[in-house]
């Protein structure tokens, strides 16, 4: 095998891809069982995270001649993206699936973006703000190779400043951490997510407030975010991946 | 106090559209009111199509959308705002716009024209949710992949501007 593969996957010859209950994830069962998505730029590595290449099963009706061809899936790992972390902890809804239009606030340099861009596909987009200029940058980068992925580097606080690049969203991930994150996730709703549309919001609880125990803070979020019209439906610790971090879903209702 | 008047700022250009049914503002958080502007067949009648007004390329566009995310009119908005609100001196005309700093700029030029924005009325709020919504099908001379292509391009030129980014060159670093 040409180069990829390295310690852990290491069975890669023995791998089945499986998909996973949300659709456009997958689960590789191998030695050890891994989340993946399935790579839209096939052949390169965003952050170095390992790749399988799975022989696909020959189409219907194809010739005996044609080449057999393969689909490169990408290890998605939970101890670097949350939204792997709470897939694994078993969220019901993640409000993303293939052809979703998905806000994602705090997108950093992109790793995570990268696999919420293979999850949605090429039909579906991704609108990934993030304030830092240098994480901009890489995101920026990323997203030369993702064209499903449009890379805002702006404030999440004025969302208006970016209203020209948005268009109505299904989905408003945010993994902010920040104090004032409820408001940051309900100003850029009001804008531009649909109603009945979802709101997934990772909470850290030392970025809202340091000294109030984690389970006081993550139950104020979720208060906050229900004045704000975002119907709570489910909230779940991180642990193993993370400590005191809490994900929290919620339904986006305009009509009292 | 609703708006005869909305403006949407999209990614391939301005449009203006003239409110055809006005909401009332009381019964505005009503499920059946908020299910009116889901539905295409039901907002199309609520707003009518008066101008779109398309940008001249790339360079125009990230030009608009860096004055827009400012809050100032540039003179290509000025021009299209001028041509398509009438000018009336006994009644003055309503603007539904989403940015209040945007707003006051137009006040200052316009005298004839009255501003409301998303902040001051949850129903011009609504409105321009509906625009944002359904604006691939109601601007009838775009494709609907038009829009998402131009946010695209406008993406990246808006996003290296900031960080000053160039693809020519290999990224350097400073730590």
């Amino acid at each position: 095998r040409g180069g990829f593969g390295g310690a852990g996957a290491k069975g890669g010859q023995r791998v089945v891809i499986e998909p996973h209950r949300h659709a456009g994830v997958f689960v590789a069962r191998g030695k050890e069982d891994l989340l993946v998505t399935k790579n839209i730029a096939p052949g390169e590595s965003v952050y170095g995270e390992k790749r399988i290449s799975v022989q696909n099963p020959p189409a219907e009706g194809a010739a005996d001649g044609d080449a057999p061809t393969s689909i490169e899936y990408r290890v998605w790992n939970p101890f670097r993206s949350k939204l792997a972390a709470g897939i694994l902890g078993g969220l019901a809804d993640i409000h993303m699936k293939p052809g979703s239009k998905v806000l994602y606030l705090g997108a950093a340099s992109g790793t995570s973006v990268s696999h919420v861009a293979d999850l949605v596909g090429p039909t579906g987009v991704v609108y990934a703000v993030e304030f830092s200029h240098r994480s901009g940058r890489d995101l920026i980068n990323m997203a030369t190779h993702r064209t499903n992925v449009i890379p805002i580097v702006e404030d999440a606080r004025h969302p208006l400043r970016y209203r020209m690049l948005v268009s109505m969203v299904d989905c408003i991930f945010a993994d902010v951490a920040q104090p004032d994150q409820a408001r940051i996730v309900a100003l850029n709703a009001h804008l531009f997510l649909k109603v009945g549309g979802g709101v997934v919001v990772s909470i850290k609880a030392n970025c809202i407030d340091s000294t109030a125990a984690p389970e006081v803070v993550f139950s104020k979020e979720v208060e906050k975010l229900r004045s704000e019209r975002i119907k709570p439906k489910e909230q779940l610790t991180l642990e193993p991946f993370e400590r005191d971090h809490a994900m929290v879903v919620g339904v986006y209702q305009r009509s009292a | 106090m609703t708006a005869d008047y909305l403006l949407y700022e999209s990614s391939v250009g301005y449009s203006i559209f003239k409110v055809a049914l006005q909401a009332d503002s009381v019964g505005n958080r009503l499920k059946e009111v908020q299910e009116r502007s889901q539905n295409l067949a039901t907002f199309g009648k609520m707003v009518d199509l008066v101008s779109f007004a398309p940008f001249q390329g790339a360079s125009q566009a990230l030009e608009n959308a860096n004055e827009i995310s400012e809050g100032l009119a540039s003179n290509f908005l000025m021009a299209v705002v001028e041509a398509n609100i009438p000018k009336s001196k006994s009644k003055k005309s309503i603007l539904g716009v989403s940015d209040k700093n945007l707003a006051s700029s137009i006040k200052s030029s316009f005298p004839y024209i009255e501003c409301e924005t998303s902040e001051t009325s949850e129903v011009v709020a609504d409105l321009l949710r509906g625009l944002r919504q359904h604006a691939p099908k109601l601007l009838k001379q775009l494709q609907e992949t038009d829009i998402g292509q131009a946010q695209l391009g406008l993406g990246h030129a808006y996003s290296r501007a900031r960080v000053k980014f160039s693809v020519q060159k290999n990224d350097n670093h400073i730590i």
